[in-house]
C-alpha cells in the first residue's frame, strides 16, 4: 500500500481545519484529500472522523457510495474508458478488454507497479469524439486497438 | 475595475459593442482588418488535440507581428463535434474544420495576410463535394435555431466583458432593478418554459411554488451533474457560456427571494468546474455575485459543489442529500423541494439548459420564447447527436420539429450506408424510436406517445449493427450500478432485471424470461422511490415494443441478427450469413490448398456455391471486421474460387440422406426458395416434387439474372446436384391451370410456395400500356426463353435496382443504345454499386434527377416526358425524396421503354390466402402461412430480396415444415448431421495494410458483344493473398 507520508498528514490536517464548521463539508474534504494522497485508506478516514466529529462509519458509508472515492492507492496515471451510449455504441468494450489484456489489469484495478490504474467510466460527455478514453486530465477521441498504446505510451 | 452599477453595466456593453460587430459580421471585410479567430476550445475539441493547433496559431501570429490585428481566442461549444477542431474567422464566418497544426502557416499566410481563405480547410458538402466557406449556410447549422446557444462561436468564455456586450446581466439587471418576484415568475409561466433536464415541469410554476413557501433561506440550485450517458449539453453551456446560467440563478433568486446559490456540477467535468470558477470570480469583482447586486439592493451568492461520481445526484433530492454531505440517497415526496428541499429550507433546482434561457426571457419577454416552438413544449431543445450518425454535436432546434429531420438533414444520416435502425433519446430513463416513427416531432406528449421520453436531450442513432437486447442490458447494468439501494423495487428489481437481460443476451433465454421482465418493469416503475428506478424499466419496455423479435430470435434461435452478442455467434460474417456458412473456415481451407475440404464445408450449408460465388449480395462483407483496417475480405469470389477448382478438378461432394419418410411435398415454384426447400427436404428424406411454370428451373437465377452474370452451365450444374438427390421435376406445370390447388393440397402432405415476385410493377403513367413499353422482368424472361421482342435502337430503362440494370446490359448486348431514367441521386439506387459501374464502363447512359410523367407516341415512336428532379426533404429511408422543378420538363424519344420499378407476386391462383401489403402473410420463425400445411418463402414473402435469403428461406421453411411432419409421426425432427472437418486454428501474426483484391473483368468494348461471363475469377495467387488477410475472428483463444 502507498505510504501516507508527513508532509500528506499535514496537507490533511489543513484542509480538514479549512472546512471544519462548514455544513456539507465532508464531500468537499473527502475529494481534497484523496488528490494528496491518491486514496482513502481507513486512517485517512480516521484523522477526518475525528477532524470534523463525523462518525466514522458515516464516512466510510460516503466513500463507499460514491464511485469517484476509492481505498485502493490509484497508479501514478489513471486511465478512464468511457462506457457511455455513443462509446459504447461505437466500441467502448472492445477497448476496454484490449486494454484488460494488455496492462494485465482488471477494471477498477491498478498495475503492479503502479503506473497506470484502470477504469472505466459513464460518459465523459465527448459523445462526438466517440470512443473516448481519458488518460489524467486529457481526453483523447476515437481511440481503438491501433492508437491505444502509443497514446498510453506518452505517459510513460 | 471593481463592482459596477447598472450604468457601468451598459458602458461595458457598449464598449464591446465593437468586438461582437466584427463576429456578427457587421463590418465589412478587408484583407488587412481585424480579424477575430475563434477557436474551438471544449472537451471534445482538445480530445481532438485543438490545443497543439491554437499554441501553433499563437506562435505564428506572433512571429509574423499580427498579434495587434488578430485576436485568437478558445471559445468553448463542441458544436459540430466531428469535425474538430474547428476554428471560425470573423468578421467573414470562414469555418475551418479538421485542424493540425501544419497548416496554421497557410491560414495565416494566405487568409490573414492575404484575405484568401485557405479552400482546402473549408467544410465541404458531403454530396456535391462542394466546399460551404460560411459556418452559417452549412445545412447542420442553417438548419438550427440558436437560443440556449447563442452565443456559439461569438464569446470568450473567460472574459465577462465578452459576454456582457453579448447582453449577459442585461436581463439580471432589469429583474432586480425593474420588476418584482410576481413580474419575473409571470414572464417565466408565459413563456412555457419546461424543465430541460429531462421531467419537464413548468419551470413557472415551481418557482411560484417555492416563492410561495416560507423559509429563511430559501436556496436556487443548479444541476449541473448531466449524468445521462450520451448527454453534453449542459456541458457545452458551461464551457461556452458560464455567465448565461450565473444570470439565470441570480434571476431565479429575486424570483423567490433566495440569496444563497450552489452549482452542482459533477467532477467528470474539470474544464466546465474551471470555467465556471473563472466566470463566478470575475463576476464577483463586479459585484455582479454578493451583495447589493448593481446597486438594486439585492444579495445573491453562489458556490460550486463537486459531485464525485454518482449518477443518482442528478435526481433532486439526492443531490440535495449530497451536497449536505452524505450519501446521495433520495427522499420521499411530499415534502417536495420548493417546501422543504436543502437543509429543508424552500430550494429550486433547475438544469443548465433551463436556466441559461431565462435572462433572454426576461429581456425579450415570456412572450417572444413562446412564439417557438409547439403549444405545449414552447422554445427550443438542445440536443446532443451521436451514435452511428455522421454529423456529431450539439443541435438546437425548435420543439416540434421532426426527428427524421435532425437525423438526416442536420444528423446527415447513417455513415457507411448502414441502414438506421434506431434512435435512443433520454439515455437510460428513456427509449428507443424506430424507423417506422422517425415522423415523431421533438414535443413532450409526442416523443412520452412512442413509449421514449425527451429527457436531458441525449440522441443517440444506431444502426443495423447494433443489437437492441444488448442496448437494453446496456441501460439496465448502467442504473442497476448506479441504483443508490435505499429502495427495495429499484435495488433489487434492477438486478433481476439485469439477470434475466444478460441471461437472453448469453443464448440462456426463455419465452418465460419476457413476461417476466414486464412483469417486473412495470412494478419497479410503480414502486420506486425515485426517478431512477421509476424510469429504468423504460429502455426495456421500449426495446420490448419495438424490436420484439430480437428478443425472440435470441432466445427461440439463440441468435443475434447484429452480431453483437458474443455467446450466439462465432464469427460476424458467419452470423449475416443467411446460409450460416462457415467463411474463415473455407477462407483457411483454400488458402492450404486444402480444396476438397474447402467445398465440402461450404456444400454443409450451401448448395449453390458456384451460383452465389457470383451473384450474391454478400451481407457477410458488410461486417467484415477487417473493413475496420483496410477493406472487408472478398468473400464471394473466394467461395467462387473454391467451387470452379472443385469443378475443374471434377471434385463431387457425396450428400447424405436421411431414413426414408412417406410424406410427399409440394414445392410450387423452381426459383431458389423452391430448389432450398427441395434440397433439403429430400436430403431429410421426403419425396419433394417442384412445380414449375416455365421450360426450366431455376426462376429469377435463370430467368431474371442474366448469363454475363450467371453462365447457364455452372446453374444447370448445381440445380442437377440439387435435383440428383431425389427430387421430382414437373416444368411446363402452373397451378391453378394444369393442377389446382385443391388437388394438391389432397395428394400431399404439405405445400410451399416459392413463386417469387415475377409480375413488373405499374409505374402507373399515361401510357405505360403502349406498345413497346415492356416490363423489365418479362423482358428478361423472354430474352431467356429465346423470344425477345425487337427492341429498335434505343431504349430507356427506368428504375435502379438490379433488374433495371439487368434490362439495360442485356438491351446493350443487342447492339441497343440504352440510358437508364433513375428518378433519385446515384448513391440512392438500390442497385449495387459495382453493377453500376459496371453498367457504366459498358457505355449505358445514366441519367438521374429524372421522373417519368407520360409515355406519348409522336410519328410512331415513343416519346417519354420526364420532369427533371431536385432532391428535397429526406424520407425514413434517409434518401431525398425527388421534388419535380417547375416548367423543367424534357421529352425523349426511344423505341422502346422498359419498366423495372420493381416486381410484384402473382398470388391470385390461391384463394383464402392471407396477403399483406400484396405478399404472403407468414408466421415469421415457421413460415406457415395462414392456410393450413401451406409455408410460404422468398420472395413471394419478401418483395425482391436476395438469391440466398430465398435459398435461406427455403431450408427453413423444410425445417419447419419437417418438424410439424414429424410431430404429426410421433417422431422427433430431423437433426442436420456434417461431417467434422478439421481447421487450421491460427489467428495471423503481423496485419499489413493492404485493400481487397477485386475480381478482373472482361474490356467493356469487348464483353458486351455476347453474354459471356464478365467477371473472372482469382487466380491462385491471388486467391491465396485474398485468403491471407482474413483476421479469423473464428478463432477463440482459451
Amino acid at each position: 500500500m502507498k505510504e501516507i507520508t508527513e508532509a500528506m498528514w499535514k496537507e490533511i490536517d489543513d484542509i480538514i481545519q479549512g472546512h471544519k464548521g462548514k455544513r456539507g463539508a465532508l464531500i468537499p474534504v473527502l475529494e481534497e484529500c484523496q488528490n494528496v494522497c491518491g486514496y482513502l485508506p481507513m486512517e485517512v478516514q480516521e484523522r477526518i472522523s475525528k477532524g470534523l466529529n463525523i462518525p466514522g462509519s458515516t464516512i466510510y458509508g460516503v466513500v463507499s457510495f460514491y464511485s469517484f472515492f476509492t481505498m485502493v492507492p490509484k497508479g501514478r496515471h489513471t486511465i478512464k474508458i468511457c462506457l457511455g451510449t455513443a462509446c459504447y455504441v461505437r466500441g467502448g468494450k472492445p477497448n476496454l478488454d484490449y486494454l484488460q489484456d494488455q496492462l494485465g489489469v482488471e477494471v477498477g484495478g491498478t498495475m503492479g507497479d503502479l503506473s497506470f490504474s484502470l477504469d472505466s467510466v459513464r460518459c465523459l460527455g465527448a459523445c462526438g469524439m466517440a470512443p473516448a478514453m481519458v488518460v489524467d486530465d486529457d481526453t483523447y477521441a476515437q481511440v481503438n486497438r491501433q492508437n491505444i498504446m502509443a497514446i498510453l505510451d506518452r505517459y510513460r | 475595475m471593481g463592482r459596477i452599477s447598472r450604468d457601468q453595466l451598459n458602458e461595458i456593453k457598449l464598449r464591446g459593442k465593437g468586438i461582437i460587430d466584427i463576429r456578427l459580421g457587421k463590418v465589412s471585410v478587408r484583407a488587412d482588418g481585424e480579424k477575430h479567430l475563434m477557436i474551438c476550445g471544449g472537451t471534445a475539441c482538445h480530445a481532438s488535440r485543438s490545443k497543439p493547433v491554437r499554441d501553433a496559431l499563437k506562435r505564428e501570429i506572433e512571429t509574423r507581428g499580427l498579434s495587434q490585428r488578430c485576436k485568437l481566442i478558445e471559445t468553448g461549444n463542441d458544436a459540430f463535434a466531428t469535425l474538430a477542431p474547428v476554428m471560425v474567422v470573423y468578421p467573414e464566418g470562414v469555418y475551418y474544420v479538421h485542424l493540425t497544426p501544419d497548416v496554421v502557416g497557410d491560414i495565416v499566410s494566405q487568409h490573414l495576410i492575404d484575405g484568401r481563405p485557405v479552400e482546402r480547410l473549408l467544410y465541404r458538402d458531403p454530396g456535391s463535394g462542394r466546399p460551404i466557406p460560411r459556418m452559417m449556410d452549412i445545412p447542420y447549422f442553417s438548419n438550427q435555431r440558436l437560443v440556449t446557444l447563442r452565443n456559439l462561436s461569438l464569446i470568450d468564455p473567460e472574459n465577462i466583458d465578452d459576454a456582457i456586450a453579448r447582453d449577459a446581466y442585461q436581463g439580471a439587471a432589469k429583474a432586480l432593478i425593474d420588476m418584482a418576484a410576481e413580474e419575473i415568475i409571470n414572464q417565466v409561466k408565459i413563456s412555457g418554459l419546461r424543465g430541460r433536464g429531462g421531467a419537464g415541469f413548468a419551470t413557472g410554476i415551481k418557482w411560484e411554488l417555492a416563492a410561495q413557501a416560507k423559509g429563511d433561506g430559501k436556496y436556487v440550485l443548479c444541476n449541473a451533474d448531466e449524468g445521462d450517458p450520451g448527454a453534453f449539453m449542459d456541458r457545452s453551456v458551461l464551457e461556452a457560456d458560464p455567465h448565461a446560467v450565473l444570470e439565470g440563478m441570480i434571476i431565479a433568486a429575486k424570483a423567490i427571494d433566495a440569496h444563497q446559490g450552489y452549482i452542482y456540477c459533477r467532477a467528470e467535468y474539470p474544464l466546465a468546474i474551471r470555467r465556471l470558477n473563472r466566470a463566478i470570480g470575475q463576476a464577483r469583482d463586479y459585484g455582479l455575485l454578493g451583495t447589493d447586486i448593481l446597486g438594486s439592493g439585492f444579495d445573491f451568492d453562489l458556490e460550486i459543489y463537486q459531485g464525485a461520481g454518482a449518477f443518482v445526484c442528478g435526481e433532486e433530492t439526492a443531490l440535495m442529500t449530497s451536497i449536505e454531505g452524505k450519501r446521495g440517497m433520495p427522499r420521499p415526496r411530499p415534502p417536495f423541494p420548493a417546501q422543504s428541499g436543502l437543509w429543508k429550507e424552500p430550494t429550486i433546482l433547475n438544469n443548465v439548459e433551463t436556466l441559461a434561457n431565462i435572462a433572454q426571457i426576461i429581456l425579450n419577454g415570456g412572450d417572444w420564447y413562446a412564439s417557438i416552438g409547439t403549444e405545449k413544449s414552447r422554445g427550443t431543445k438542445v440536443f446532443a447527436l451521436s451514435g452511428k450518425v455522421n454529423n456529431s454535436g450539439l443541435v438546437e432546434v425548435p420543439m416540434g420539429m421532426r426527428l427524421k429531420d435532425i437525423v438526416y438533414s442536420i444528423g446527415g444520416g447513417i455513415p457507411k450506408d448502414k441502414r438506421f435502425k434506431a434512435v435512443q433519446l433520454g439515455g437510460p430513463s428513456g427509449g428507443c424510436i424506430p424507423l417506422e416513427l422517425l415522423d415523431t416531432v421533438t414535443d413532450y406528449e409526442s416523443i412520452t406517445s412512442t413509449g421514449a421520453i425527451m429527457g436531458s436531450g441525449g440522441m443517440v442513432v444506431m444502426d443495423e449493427d447494433n443489437c437492441m437486447v444488448d442496448i437494453a442490458r446496456f441501460f439496465m447494468e448502467f442504473c442497476q450500478e448506479e441504483s443508490c439501494g435505499k429502495c427495495t423495487p429499484c435495488r433489487e428489481g434492477t438486478k433481476r432485471m439485469l439477470e434475466l437481460l444478460t441471461k437472453i443476451t448469453e443464448g440462456r433465454g426463455e419465452m418465460a424470461d419476457i413476461a417476466t421482465l414486464e412483469e417486473l418493469a412495470e412494478m419497479v416503475k410503480d414502486s420506486s422511490l425515485c426517478g431512477l428506478g421509476q424510469t429504468a424499466p423504460n429502455p426495456v419496455l421500449s426495446t420490448l415494443r419495438y424490436f420484439r423479435h430480437e428478443y425472440e430470435d435470441h432466445i427461440l434461435e439463440r441468435r443475434c441478427e447484429a452480431g453483437v452478442c458474443p455467446d450466439l455467434f462465432k464469427a460476424r460474417c458467419i452470423n449475416a450469413c443467411p446460409l450460416g456458412q462457415e467463411v474463415p473456415g473455407y477462407i483457411s481451407l483454400v488458402a492450404e490448398e486444402r480444396f476438397e475440404e474447402a467445398i465440402r464445408l461450404i456444400r454443409q450449408t450451401n448448395p449453390m456455391p458456384g451460383v452465389l460465388g457470383r451473384v450474391c449480395n454478400h451481407p457477410c462483407m458488410d461486417v467484415c471486421v477487417r473493413a475496420q483496417t483496410d477493406e472487408a475480405i472478398n468473400i464471394p469470389k473466394i467461395k467462387r474460387f473454391a467451387a470452379d477448382i472443385a469443378r475443374e478438378k471434377g471434385a463431387t461432394v457425396p450428400f447424405n440422406k436421411a431414413r426414408e419418410k412417406k410424406e410427399k411435398i409440394a414445392i410450387i415454384g423452381g426459383g431458389p426458395s423452391g430448389l432450398g426447400a427441395a434440397y433439403y427436404l429430400s436430403l431429410m428424406g421426403y419425396k419433394p416434387t417442384i412445380f414449375e411454370e416455365l421450360p426450366k428451373l431455376g426462376g429469377m437465377l435463370r430467368y431474371g439474372i442474366p448469363a454475363y452474370r450467371l453462365p447457364r452451365d455452372i446453374l444447370d450444374e448445381e440445380i442437377n446436384y440439387i435435383i440428383d438427390t431425389g427430387v421430382t421435376v414437373r416444368t411446363g406445370v402452373r397451378i391453378g391451370r394444369e393442377i389446382s390447388v385443391e388437388e394438391l393440397r389432397s395428394t400431399y402432405d404439405a405445400l410451399f410456395i416459392g413463386i417469387g415476385a415475377q409480375r413488373s410493377q405499374i409505374i402507373g403513367i399515361p401510357g405505360e400500356d403502349m406498345e413497346r413499353v415492356y416490363g423489365g422482368a418479362e423482358f428478361l424472361r423472354q430474352v431467356e426463353l429465346g423470344e425477345p421482342p425487337d427492341i429498335g435502337k434505343t431504349v430507356a430503362v427506368i428504375g435502379g435496382g438490379n433488374a433495371a440494370i439487368d434490362v439495360a446490359r442485356t438491351c446493350i448486348r443487342m447492339g441497343a443504345d440504352v440510358t437508364i431514367l433513375y428518378r433519385r441521386e446515384r448513391k440512392d439506387m438500390p442497385a449495387s454499386a459495382e453493377e453500376v459501374e459496371d453498367a457504366i464502363a459498358e457505355g449505358i447512359k445514366l441519367k438521374i434527377l429524372m421522373m417519368p410523367e407520360s409515355i406519348n407516341k409522336t410519328n410512331g415512336r415513343l416519346t417519354i416526358t420526364l420532369h427533371t428532379c431536385e432532391p428535397g426533404e429526406f424520407d425514413k429511408s434517409g434518401r431525398r425524396i425527388p421534388v419535380p422543378v417547375p416548367g423543367k420538363v424534357v421529352s425523349e424519344e426511344y423505341d422502346t421503354i422498359f419498366a423495372a420499378i420493381g416486381q410484384v407476386s402473382d398470388t391470385g391462383f390461391i384463394k383464402d390466402l392471407d396477403l399483406r401489403r400484396g405478399r404472403v402473410s407468414v408466421d415469421r420463425l415457421s413460415l406457415k402461412t395462414n392456410l393450413d400445411n401451406i409455408y410460404a418463402g422468398g420472395d413471394a414473402v419478401t418483395g425482391p430480396a436476395m438469391v440466398v435469403d430465398a435459398l435461406a428461406a427455403g431450408k427453413r421453411a423444410a425445417v419447419s415444415i419437417d418438424r410439424d411432419l414429424s410431430a404429426k409421426r410421433g417422431e422427433r425432427p430431423s437433426v442436420e448431421q456434417h461431417e467434422k472437418i478439421f481447421v487450421t486454428m491460427k489467428v495471423p501474426g503481423e496485419i499489413v495494410e493492404q485493400g481487397m483484391a477485386r475480381a478482373p473483368k472482361g474490356s467493356p468494348h469487348e464483353r458486351i458483344k455476347d453474354f459471356r461471363e464478365v467477371e473472372l475469377g482469382f487466380g491462385g495467387e491471388t486467391v491465396k493473398k485474398e485468403c491471407g488477410r482474413c483476421l479469423r475472428c473464428d478463432v477463440t483463444i482459451e
